[in-house]
């Protein structure tokens, strides 16, 4: 018999708190979709993946409907079409992503990611068309999303393909300057890209990775910032120990739930499953918010001082919650800080809390980095490439996974709105310095050599 | 040997279980299992005893009440037989809570709905205080739903009826509590 106080509580994460599993991604691996010719390869991708995903949107509701927990986001994330597609051009890139997108809607998946190429040390000529191919591929297409890895903690920091990325993202901005950069939205620069992570815009399947897999993201901001609350009005006297103790076993409540139902899909599509990542992911929806918890834990707004060790607080405690919770906790596993997608966080930029400088330092201690960041659109592509190759040496040094999704909002300047729609949300354009300067640190290009503590072997 | 429930009422209070269980064991039965609660003032005892001597269900009864009932207790005893397997349904546990303004007659409703849908209540707790608040209000029914039941149909029955009745329902897998509570 379960105790009705047990019963109550998950209850009230459940119904009150916006707890829910956010997504379901299905990993498909289409290295025997290869072909020499790009109609056959694309045909294979689309009937692989429609095989294999054909009753996943209908699985997940089912699922969700007897837990009582639903499945927010179903997903797909695909082997890096860079190496997929690596014999055709820009062209033919352009082709996969057409097919990705197509087979997305048709199996009712919100986002296909996978369009991604691992280039911290070199660009291949897969790479090379891939890259190429960014701009059109995102603003011509609906669900499809792409990631790039510049740099890892063992290989250094490409800096050519920081400079490259910069190009793309400002040609992405330029093609759906209509939609404020939408296709920005869909892009990620990573520095220590995990194979399994099931969040958008950064999922794709790794090479190490099973034939297909399902990896599963949970979210929770709000159960975590309630439970918070909670415990500071039983006892207004608890200190920052125990308010940590407090977010792990939240954490570890959240993680369980995630496994149960990842577990379930997996077995009933009859394929391995992978990770539960344990993000704190915001939407755009007031009580489910990673900004609001700052407020929780007696801070003025995200951004004020004391952010960074706050964060750092938030990012433990959840990491250890999971790791309690469950033997296979992957992906990013962390606090998420997207400025369009929390509306708290938002506001916090809109009110000069919260800066780009203060955003890149808390980035040292979460799980992502510059995440749908809107920056003036005049912001040169140097400047855009300093900050991209801020934020992967805070990755490569510290041996941790961190992110750009930067819009360059075209035609609109700092303290602007820019609008994405969705989950995607709105942002205040944050102001960045000096966004116009043309200094050529970034094109000296080259490789910037991995710290000495990758010398592991 | 034979099975028999003793089931006791009594308002409650210090040395219950210890005079039934000991007027069981004098008449040479063996508890198997209690199973006892309290609503409000009420003791409530159920004990499953495999009786050692030869006596008839009527004369174990006759011999418990000569004891117990000058204390105040209600007895009454019963028959029963092996547990009839054969016609075990594969089904699911499943938790539905409900709570909302008090009004009489919610537990059949609900329990209708229920059985219509040959949903077996293997618990149920339900507490009524009166008045509106939900809090005050609430039914928990632990119940197992056979796994040919369409459990869509019977969410929305419940759903359908529970919103006519002002409830808040929720319907949900049992694993959900177990799986987060049980670490």
């Amino acid at each position: 018999m379960i105790h009705d106080r047990e019963i109550l509580t998950i209850l009230g994460m459940l119904n009150n708190e916006h707890l829910d599993v956010r997504t379901v991604t299905l990993g498909v691996n289409l290295f025997d979709c290869v072909s020499d010719d790009i109609d056959r390869l694309c045909a294979n991708i689309e009937k692989k993946i429609g095989n294999l995903a054909a009753n996943l949107v209908p699985l997940c509701n089912r699922i969700g409907e007897k837990y009582g927990i639903q499945v927010v986001n179903k997903r797909i994330s695909v082997s890096p079409i860079a190496t997929i597609a690596a014999p055709f051009g820009p062209k033919g890139m352009v082709a996969v992503a057409h097919t990705l997108d197509r087979v997305a809607r048709r199996v009712n998946v919100d986002f296909v990611g996978g369009f991604t190429a691992l280039v911290e040390k070199g660009i291949a000529r897969g790479d090379d068309a891939l890259i190429a191919a960014l701009p059109q591929a995102l603003a011509e297409t609906e669900r499809v999303c792409a990631s790039v890895n510049v740099a890892s903690t063992r290989e250094g920091i490409n800096m050519d393909a920081v400079l490259r990325m910069s190009h793309a993202i400002k040609d992405a901005a330029a093609r759906t300057a209509d939609k404020d950069g939408l296709a920005c939205a869909k892009l990620c620069v990573f520095a220590n890209i995990p194979q399994d992570i099931p969040f958008m815009a950064g999922a794709y399947l790794g090479i190490g990775e099973a034939d297909a897999v399902i990896n599963v993201g949970v979210s929770g901001p709000g159960v975590v910032k309630k439970a918070i609350d909670r415990a500071l009005e039983a006892d207004p006297n608890m200190d920052l120990g125990d308010i940590a103790e407090c977010i792990k076993r939240t954490a570890a409540k959240v993680t369980r739930i995630g496994e149960l139902i990842g577990r379930e899909v997996a077995s009933e599509l009859g394929i391995p499953f992978g990770v539960v990542d344990l993000s704190l992911a915001p939407t755009p929806t007031a009580g489910d918010s990673v900004g609001e918890i700052f407020q929780s834990l007696g801070l003025i707004s995200i951004g004020s001082p004391g952010s960074t060790a706050a964060l750092a607080m938030l990012n433990d405690a959840v990491k250890k919650g999971g790791a309690f919770a469950s033997s296979h906790v992957g992906g990013l596993s962390g606090a998420f800080i997207p400025v369009s997608e929390d509306l708290n966080i938002a506001e916090a930029v809109s009110k000069g809390f919260l800066t780009i400088e203060k955003l890149e330092a808390m980035t040292s201690v979460c799980s992502v980095g510059l995440d749908m960041v809107a920056i003036p659109g005049d912001t040169s592509v140097e400047t855009l490439a300093g900050i991209i190759a801020d934020e992967m040496a805070i990755g490569m040094i510290n041996a941790k996974t961190t992110a750009c999704r930067l819009i360059p909002v075209p035609g609109k300047k700092a303290g602007d709105m820019a609008h994405f729609g969705g989950l995607l949300g709105f942002a205040n354009i944050i102001h960045v310095h000096n966004a116009t300067a043309k200094g050529s640190f970034v094109t000296k290009g080259g490789r910037i050599p991995a710290p000495i503590h990758s010398l592991k072997n | 040997m034979k099975k028999v429930i003793v089931t006791v009422l009594a308002n409650d209070r210090p040395g219950i279980l210890a005079s039934v269980s000991e007027a069981i064991f004098q008449e040479g039965g063996n508890l198997d299992q209690v199973s006892q609660t309290l609503l409000e003032t009420q003791f409530a005892g159920l004990f499953i005893a495999t009786l050692t001597q030869e006596l008839s269900v009527e004369e174990l009864q006759a011999r418990l009440r000569k004891t117990l009932s000058p204390h105040g207790m209600d007895v009454l005893v019963k028959p029963i037989g092996e547990p009839d397997t054969t016609g075990v349904i594969p089904s699911e546990p499943f938790v539905i809570t409900c709570f909302g303004p008090d009004r009489k007659g919610l537990v059949a409703e609900i329990t209708a709905i229920l059985a219509r849908h040959k949903v077996n209540v293997t618990n149920l707790r339900a507490i009524f205080e009166g008045g509106d608040d939900p809090a005050r209000n609430l039914m928990i029914y632990e119940v197992d739903v056979p796994v040919s039941t369409d459990t869509a149909t019977l969410s929305e029955d419940l759903r359908t009826r529970a919103a006519e009745l002002s409830l808040v329902i929720n319907i949900q897998h049992r694993n959900i509590f177990e799986s987060i509570t049980r670490m």
